[in-house]
């Protein structure tokens, strides 16, 4: 746009204006961008249900990557360091409002008992998290959504592998009872 | 009746599809997976789920917004010395990365009329010094690019128009979209010109207006002087 006085740049930003900074700390963002944004956005919506939300935890979430930026490139897998960051921070969003995160619950219990349409799989993990320690709120998103092992959880959180059992197991237990059926979760 | 909730299958985990496709997986390991991917059904679905992913980002948080709000959140928070290590990296992605003062315009040194309530607009230039925050008084050097971020606090549209003497010309209108508006702009003009922006909870028409009291009931509304 062309008027007297004023012309809009359009798509100005960060097109633009990347042009003329340090061409290697705009690649640096720009990486991590085109490599994991995708990935903890994705994360952030499946977790939270809001957009809204989600856009500001995808922010916080790489916030807290520049900060500790030495430790996400020794990460033996960046994409497993940031992703578990971006689990962390949503639940801790989640276990913020734990009450309306059950409620969601227990519509899904009601409607069960009403053999309605269930949600899927993983919404199910989503939902049933709510009922699980903070530590078995991890392992069980790193086992039921990114579907590692329980060799690869225990490997990559630092515990025992008979104590990532012993959590993923706390979280179906928890399960079987909210839903009152008999749950299957892979190698358990 | 039983219910499956998944977990690792024999061969397949879709973090290890991501780290294959983000170029984490070396050697043996990523030719066995690559091997395995290719003809397993999961994890096709798991690929295309990642896909999906893609579009969806660069549909809700395009780059230029995305480093805007990254900036600014390492700008507002308590860590100067790192906001300043960052901030080449602002500059180059042609961000609002200021560690210092808020340059806002606060009604009380520079408004004439009222702005109430929380909301607020923060003016960046990007010139040949890099990008920064535009100060009170500060002329606006010739070719300076302008860049408008809102912070609208819960008010649902933004309108913002340029008035220069016997011209008033539309920056935006539209949601009231929290941190910097896609649009950059260039000020070719000279003098003195004001930047109006109205933060409201009912539609503006950013077309009617021609100061503020064109802003509808209860709106907020800001000037930034503009001087060259």
């Amino acid at each position: 746009m062309n008027v007297r006085g004023l012309r809009v740049v359009v798509g100005g930003r960060a097109g633009e204006l990347a042009a003329s900074g340090t061409p290697a700390a705009a690649g640096l963002l720009a990486e991590l961008y085109e490599k994991h944004a995708a990935a903890v956005y994705g994360r952030c919506r499946y977790l939270l249900k809001d957009d809204a939300e989600a856009k500001d935890a995808l922010q916080d979430v790489f916030v807290k990557v520049l900060r500790a930026l030495s430790e996400f490139r020794a990460a033996a897998s960046p994409t497993t360091w940031i992703l578990r960051i971006a689990t962390h921070h949503c639940l801790n969003l989640l276990r913020a409002r734990r009450a309306l995160w059950r409620d969601q619950l227990r519509m899904v219990q009601g409607g069960r008992r009403q053999e309605t349409e269930s949600p899927d799989r993983r919404e199910l993990v989503r939902l049933l998290l709510a009922l699980a320690s903070e530590e078995a709120q991890e392992i069980a998103v790193l086992y039921f959504v990114d579907e590692l092992t329980q060799a690869e959880i225990a490997q990559e959180t630092g515990r025992s592998l008979p104590t990532v059992r012993k959590r993923l197991r706390e979280f179906l237990v928890c399960a079987r009872e909210a839903l009152g059926i008999e749950l299957e979760g892979g190698d358990l | 009746m039983n219910l499956d909730l998944g977990g690792p299958g024999p061969g397949c985990s879709s973090l290890r599809v991501r780290r294959l496709l983000a170029g984490e997986l070396t050697g043996a390991e990523k030719e066995r997976t690559e091997a395995h991917v290719a003809s397993c059904a999961r994890c096709t679905a798991v690929q295309e789920e990642i896909a999906a992913e893609r579009e969806t980002l660069r549909r809700d948080v395009p780059f230029p917004q995305f480093a805007a709000a990254v900036a600014e959140k390492l700008a507002h928070r308590p860590q100067r010395s790192f906001a300043g290590r960052w901030a080449p990296l602002a500059a180059a992605a042609g961000l609002a990365l200021i560690a210092g003062t808020l340059l806002v315009r606060r009604p009380a040194e520079t408004e004439t009329v009222r702005s109430k309530g929380p909301a607020s607009a923060r003016l960046f230039v990007q010139d040949q010094r890099g990008v920064h925050e535009l100060a009170p008084g500060e002329p606006v050097g010739e070719g300076a690019r302008i860049l408008l971020s809102l912070q609208p606090a819960g008010r649902k549209r933004a309108a913002a128009v340029l008035i220069e003497p016997g011209e008033t010309s539309v920056i935006y209108e539209g949601p009231a979209l929290n941190g910097t508006l896609p649009q950059a702009f260039e000020w070719t003009g000279s003098g003195v010109a004001t930047l109006l922006v109205v933060l409201s909870d009912t539609k503006v028409d950013a077309r009617s207006i021609r100061s503020a009291a064109d802003a509808p009931p209860g709106a907020d509304v800001l000037q930034i002087q503009l001087l060259r």
